[in-house]
């Protein structure tokens, strides 16, 4: 069997999301662009965030590959495994430190409370976390209104689950705009216009990649922070141990 | 002594913000950087820019419906505006120059192909012209 058979990639979720990775990546593409240009202008080149913003830029592209791989269950076994949830966030607080501080984000982790394992396939996790958090640190500064903007990697137990997700201290998005959003990405330019200036491409990869391992993005609340988040199921196998 | 030119910048991205209003300082004029259409109004308000730099992409407003405020302000409906966009100009087809030449914008440069060499001439341009009647208020006359 061919590759175009197993994959999705002609239908028209794949197109979509493709648009909107690849209205996305023009945004790191630019910063890049005027930032070395800057060099040329007889004015200091920051060659630090060119790097930032290169790592950001390719980090969306291989989560988008790997949202298409897991969404080919023929050929690419989605692998769930117990998964501490505090040590996906901690690896995503790394990896976006360098984002939020260009972003002048106050990015935090909220980790506390002891949690036992989820089922979840790791990597995909983890790129989902990613992406969704440097789209709302590219997103929020512009709606912060002169108050420091705050981004916390947070989870918390529901009565469903364990809850994993991202939360700002500004009022991010309803489930009507997600939904409306879910309907317009790669088709609007700016599918969650009241939340970014971008295509978002970073909540849909992430949206794409929790529907592959049978998970959906919410919105939702942690304390008094609001934000999106997916519920895990913990891992019944280790909470015997 | 001439004038400093003030320069309003409408720019989402606080990176891309910055190296804009960096290279523009660097080029002589006085700058200041807002992320909304808003924040935008609320500077234009305070201190009347010489010129407006905008991207059309903003949170919860298009810069259309921001260039149609604005001018609707008598105060502000001369003000030279120069697009620098990350939208296409081609995605607004043959309306484009209609649009334009209504809402006053001087200059309409796309993100991607136009470097802030670019931009920087075209902003210079257009004060060292600034003397002759601009296209907007021709239009309207």
């Amino acid at each position: 069997m061919t590759n175009s058979v197993l994959l999705p990639l002609g239908s028209k979720l794949s197109q979509q999301l493709l648009l909107s990775v690849a209205e996305q990546i023009k945004l790191p593409l630019i910063q890049i662009a005027r930032q070395a240009e800057l060099g040329s202008l007889g004015l200091t080149t920051d060659l630090r965030q060119i790097r930032t913003l290169a790592d950001n830029g390719l980090k969306l592209i291989d989560s988008y590959a790997l949202g298409l791989q897991l969404a080919n269950q023929h050929s690419y076994e989605l692998a769930p495994e117990a998964v501490s949830v505090s040590s996906i966030l901690y690896e995503a607080d790394q990896q976006l430190r360098e984002l939020a501080r260009l972003y002048n984000v106050s990015l935090e982790l909220n980790i506390h409370g002891r949690y036992e394992p989820v089922m979840a396939h790791r990597q995909g996790l983890q790129a989902a976390i990613i992406g969704l958090a440097s789209a709302l640190i590219e997103a929020l500064p512009a709606q912060n209104k002169g108050q420091q903007t705050t981004l916390q990697l947070a989870t918390h137990r529901c009565r469903y689950g364990i809850v994993a997700g991202v939360y700002a201290n500004i009022p991010t998005l309803s489930s009507d705009t997600l939904k409306r959003g879910r309907k317009l990405y790669g088709m609007s330019r700016q599918p969650l216009v009241e939340v970014s200036h971008t295509s978002a491409a970073g909540i849909f990869v992430a949206d794409a990649i929790f529907r592959a391992m049978k998970l959906k993005l919410h919105v939702s609340r942690h304390h008094r922070l609001y934000g999106l988040g997916v519920v895990l199921q913990p891992s019944s196998q280790l909470a015997l141990v | 002594m001439t004038k400093q030119r003030r320069i309003l910048l409408v720019e989402p991205d606080s990176i891309i913000g910055t190296a804009l209003k960096t290279a523009l300082e660097g080029a002589g004029f006085k700058v200041t950087h807002v992320l909304t259409a808003q924040e935008a109004v609320i500077e234009a308000d305070a201190k009347t820019p010489d010129l407006v730099i905008l991207e059309l992409q903003l949170v919860s407003h298009s810069g259309i419906e921001f260039l149609c405020e604005f001018r609707s302000y008598s105060d502000w409906d001369q003000i030279p505006v120069v697009i620098y966009s990350s939208v296409p100009p081609t995605e607004f087809g043959a309306s484009r120059e209609g649009i334009a030449m209504e809402l006053g914008v001087v200059k309409y440069l796309y993100k991607a192909t136009a470097s802030l060499s670019d931009l920087i001439g075209v902003v210079k341009e257009r004060f060292s012209n600034s003397t002759k009647l601009d296209t907007y208020a021709a239009a309207k006359k």
